[in-house]
C-alpha cells in the first residue's frame, strides 16, 4: 500500500504529532492523576453495496476487512469535568477497488463534564478528533478533522441515549475531497442483558459529498468540483463534489463474552440527494442509497 | 436528590401510584419493566424488590415485586435469574445461580447486616456507619459504608471493594488477610480455598460489574456513589460514515 507519499508534509506532520504525542503524553499522564484507559481493538468485514457512492445504474459493491486500535487516558480536571485523550491507528483493506484501502492514525480529545453521580445524570461534552489518511487512491489522501458538542444520558436502566452535533471537515489532495457538513446525530443502546445490547442510530448529515459516476450532465450541474476518479479508473469514473443531504441509520447488535470480548453485527443505511439540485438531466444521477452489513470483533485489554 | 418522603418527584408519583394500583404486579407492566427498563428512584417504604427476572426463590416461595425481604430471608436466583433489591440502607443485585442468606445479627452484636454468600455472585452497597459482614465459601470480609462485589465458589472467593473499606480474611488461614481501602476498584482480590499459609489473597482483574450497576442500586436507597463519571467498559463500533 502506497503512504500517501507525494504529501510529505503533511504526512509527516501527522507522524511527528503521533510520534511526539505518544512520547509527551504518558509523561502528563504519569505527572498529573490521570487513569489509563484500556487498549481497544477492532477487526471487522464490512459488505458495501455502494462504495462508489453512485447512482442506483452505476453502483459497485465490494467488501473490506478493517482494523483498528486504540489507547487513551483520563484526566481530572475537577470533580465534574474531566478531559479523556484517545490516539488511535488502523486500516481499511478492500478486496475488488484496491484505490479505496487506506490506513490512518489520529487523535481525539474530549472535555466532559457531569453534573452529579445520579444515575441519570447527562454527561456532556465537546470534542475535537483529527486524523491522517493515506490511500491506494492518490486523490483522496489527506485529513479528516470532526469537532461538536455531545450529550450522553441514561434514559432508563436499560436504555442510553447519546447525541451530537459535529461539523465534519475533510482536507484531500484533491479539492474534490476538500469537503464540509454538518452532522446531527443520535443513538439508542438498549440493553437486552447483561451481555445484550441492540443499538439504534441516526444521523442528518447537511453540506458536501463526494459521489463517483460516469459523465452525465446532472452530475456536471450540480458538481461544485469533479476530477478523474483514481480509485475507478477502469470504470471511467469522475468523482463529483456538491452539497446534500444526507440521512444515515445504523442498527446494530452487540454480544460481550469472556469479560473484555464482543461481536457486533450492524447494518447501516444510507440516502443522500443533492441540496441544490439541478433543472437539467436525471435527478436519479445524483441520488444515492448505500447498504452495509459489518460484523466486528471487539478486544480490551 | 430529594430527602425520603418528598413526593414532589411526579415521577416517583407516579410510580408509587403504579405500585399502589398493582401496575407492576400486573404480567404486561412487570414485562414492560423488565424489557424497557425503568428510570430508578429511592424506592418507597414497603418495597424490596426493584426487579426480579427469571427464576427468584425468597424462603423457597417464588418472589414477586410485592414480596418483602428482610433479615432471617434466603434468597436465591436459578441460572439466568437476577434480583434487585434493598434491605434497609442497604441495595444489592444478586446474579443467577446465587444463594444468600441474609442472617439477623443479634441486638448486642455491632453488625447492622450479615451475609452468607454461600455461591453466587453478589454486588452490593452499604449505607455510612453500617459494619456489615459477608462470608463466602473461603473468606469472611467486614466492610462499612462501601459498595462491594463477591463471587463465591467452593474453591475461591472474587472480591472487589468497589470504594470504602473492607477488611478481607481467608477462613481457613488466620496469616491470610488484607485491609482495602479503595476509592474506585482499585485492588479486586481472589481469596482461595487453598495455598501456603499467608498466601490466599492475591491480586485479580475487575470483572463482571459496572459502575452503572452502583449507581442504579444506590440510587433506589438514595444515595449516590463517590464518583461521578462511571467506567465505560462497553464498546460497540461505532464507524463514522466517511
Amino acid at each position: 500500500m502506497r503512504r500517501g507519499g507525494s504529501i510529505p508534509s503533511r504526512a509527516g506532520f501527522a507522524v511527528a504529532t503521533a510520534l511526539v504525542g505518544a512520547a509527551v503524553l504518558p509523561g502528563i499522564a504519569h505527572g498529573a492523576d490521570v487513569e489509563f484507559t484500556a487498549t481497544g481493538i477492532e477487526a471487522s468485514f464490512t459488505s458495501d453495496r455502494n462504495v462508489s457512492r453512485s447512482s442506483a445504474d452505476e453502483r459497485l459493491s465490494d467488501t473490506f476487512f478493517g482494523v483498528r486500535v486504540s489507547k487513551g487516558f483520563l484526566l481530572p480536571v475537577s470533580t465534574r469535568s474531566r478531559a479523556v485523550f484517545q490516539g488511535f491507528a488502523g486500516g481499511e483493506k478492500f478486496r475488488t477497488y484496491t484505490g479505496l484501502s487506506h490506513a490512518f492514525i489520529g487523535g481525539q480529545g474530549d472535555f466532559q463534564y457531569r453534573s452529579s453521580a445520579e444515575f441519570a445524570a447527562a454527561t456532556f461534552g465537546a470534542f475535537f478528533r483529527t486524523q491522517a489518511e493515506y490511500y491506494d487512491s492518490e486523490l483522496r489522501d489527506g485529513y479528516r478533522h470532526v469537532f461538536g458538542l455531545s450529550v450522553l444520558k441514561p434514559v432508563t436502566d436499560r436504555m442510553q441515549f447519546f447525541g451530537a452535533l459535529q461539523q465534519n471537515i475533510s482536507d484531500g489532495k484533491s479539492t474534490v475531497f476538500d469537503t464540509k457538513s454538518t452532522s446531527l446525530r443520535g443513538n439508542l443502546d438498549w440493553s437486552l442483558g447483561r451481555s445484550d445490547t441492540l443499538y439504534l442510530g441516526a444521523e442528518y448529515r447537511r453540506g458536501d459529498i463526494v459521489s463517483s459516476g460516469t459523465q452525465s450532465l446532472a452530475r456536471i450541474n450540480v458538481a461544485d468540483a469533479l476530477v478523474q476518479d483514481d480509485a475507478f479508473s477502469d470504470q471511467g469514473y469522475l468523482a463529483y463534489r456538491f452539497q446534500s443531504n444526507t440521512w444515515l441509520a445504523t442498527l446494530g447488535y452487540n454480544r460481550a463474552f469472556a469479560e473484555r470480548h464482543s461481536v457486533d453485527i450492524s447494518y447501516r443505511r444510507v440516502q443522500s440527494k443533492p441540496l441544490h439540485p439541478s433543472a437539467y438531466g436525471s435527478v436519479s444521477d445524483v441520488r444515492y442509497v448505500v447498504n452495509q452489513l459489518s460484523l466486528a470483533y471487539l478486544m480490551r485489554f | 436528590m430529594k430527602p425520603f418522603g418528598q413526593l414532589d418527584d411526579p415521577r416517583r408519583r407516579i410510580l408509587i401510584q403504579a405500585l399502589t394500583a398493582g401496575f407492576f404486579s400486573t404480567p404486561w407492566g412487570a414485562a414492560a419493566q423488565s424489557i424497557f427498563g425503568s428510570a430508578p428512584q429511592r424506592l418507597p417504604p414497603g418495597q424490596s424488590i426493584y426487579r426480579a427476572s427469571g427464576r427468584v426463590l425468597v424462603n423457597s416461595q417464588e418472589a414477586t415485586l410485592a414480596t418483602r425481604i428482610k433479615p432471617g430471608d434466603v434468597v436465591e436466583t436459578a441460572p439466568g435469574g437476577e434480583l434487585v433489591f434493598v434491605l434497609a440502607e442497604e441495595a444489592f443485585i444478586l446474579r443467577g445461580e446465587s444463594r444468600v442468606v441474609i442472617e439477623n445479627p443479634p441486638p448486642s452484636s455491632p453488625l447492622k447486616t450479615a451475609l452468607r454468600l454461600a455461591t453466587g455472585k453478589l454486588l452490593s452497597v452499604f449505607g455510612r456507619g453500617r459494619p456489615t459482614r459477608i462470608v463466602t465459601a473461603t473468606a469472611t470480609i467486614g466492610v462499612r459504608g462501601t459498595g462491594v462485589y463477591a463471587e463465591s465458589d467452593p474453591e475461591q472467593t472474587y472480591f472487589c471493594t468497589c470504594y470504602g473499606v473492607a477488611d478481607i480474611a481467608a477462613n481457613n488461614d488466620l496469616q491470610s488477610k488484607e485491609t482495602v481501602s479503595a476509592t474506585h476498584h482499585d485492588r479486586p482480590l481472589y481469596i482461595t480455598a487453598k495455598g501456603a499459609a499467608g498466601g490466599r489473597i492475591r491480586r485479580a482483574p475487575f470483572i463482571n460489574h459496572t459502575d452503572q450497576e452502583l449507581m442504579l442500586i444506590e440510587t433506589l436507597v438514595g444515595r449516590t456513589p463517590p464518583f461521578v463519571f462511571p467506567m465505560n467498559d462497553y464498546n460497540a463500533p461505532r464507524r463514522e460514515y466517511p
